[in-house]
């Protein structure tokens, strides 16, 4: 593990992106507005899973929201490696990453196997199975946003 | 609801706890500085910080410098900042001394200094 993660660090890309100025503040920059689309999108479409906004329909909450949740994963999971790559041996060994990973893993399997079962609109699916989802992508989104945060604070 | 404020309160109250473990910034540092001489053991410059691994007198002391571009401007080249070379850091140390962890705000090689912090002193 620790050999892949030297080779990834002496790729050509990565090396450029540790000693450039703005390239690597461009994709810190598209990391943030990954993040900002994911969890701007997850926290509304579960709070109206768990019964805010009962007015406006579930399934075009969900058409509205979704889309650009996984937009913003799918960026997300494109920045983020590149930044790992930088310093890939130094940040593999930090706790906040792993555990941002963890809560990132099953935030996508919970989700993956909810739409699995119920569709992607979700429309028969049972309100205590919609509850329960939505809390559990609350905690692993939130926590995702503030280990990722921290991984800055607790090196060395 | 109820559960979802308590997650929310407790994720965000989180944070200030690792507030000591700062990284970025000069929150984290004492405010004063420090300076030392040592012999430089291992770098690792680049993006998002340099770090230098620096013995000093038998002590090993890891000392943050610029990224790349602050580096530069200090008028640093490639290969200045190597093992084995003797170096005098000047910088504020992590508030907690038994990290040995400083952030470099101007360094000496003999005696040519690099200025990383202009408006600090």
């Amino acid at each position: 593990m620790e050999a892949l993660f030297a080779a990834l660090e002496g790729t050509a890309l990565a090396q450029t992106l540790r000693g450039s100025r703005w390239i690597y503040a461009g994709v810190n920059a598209a990391h943030i507005l990954a993040i900002a689309l994911l969890v701007g999108s997850v926290v509304p479409l579960n709070l109206r899973l768990l019964g805010v906004w009962r007015g406006i329909s579930r399934e075009a909450v969900v058409r509205v929201l979704a889309p650009v949740a996984a937009s913003g994963l799918a960026l997300a999971l494109l920045t983020g490696p590149l930044l790992f790559s930088v310093r890939a041996r130094e940040y593999s060994a930090v706790g906040f990453l792993q555990l941002k990973l963890t809560f990132i893993a099953v935030g996508v399997l919970a989700t993956l196997a909810l739409c699995r079962t119920h569709g992607f609109l979700l429309k028969d699916a049972p309100r205590a199975r919609l509850v329960g989802h939505a809390i559990l992508s609350m905690v692993c989104w939130l926590g995702a946003l503030v280990c990722g945060r921290l991984i800055a604070f607790a090196g060395d | 609801m109820r559960l979802l404020f308590i997650t929310t309160l407790a994720l965000g109250l989180m944070a200030p706890m690792f507030g000591a473990l700062a990284h970025h910034g000069w929150s984290w540092t004492t405010g004063g500085n420090i300076d030392l001489t040592g012999i430089i053991k291992t770098v690792s410059l680049g993006n998002p910080h340099g770090i230098l691994k620096i013995d000093v007198e038998g002590e090993e002391w890891t000392a943050q410098v610029g990224q790349p571009w602050r580096n530069e401007r200090a008028g640093l080249k490639d290969g200045d900042l190597a093992e084995g070379v003797e170096i005098r850091v000047i910088g504020e140390p992590a508030a907690d001394l038994s990290k040995k962890l400083v952030k470099a705000e101007r360094f000496f090689l003999g005696s040519r200094e690099y200025i990383l912090y202009p408006n600090r002193d």
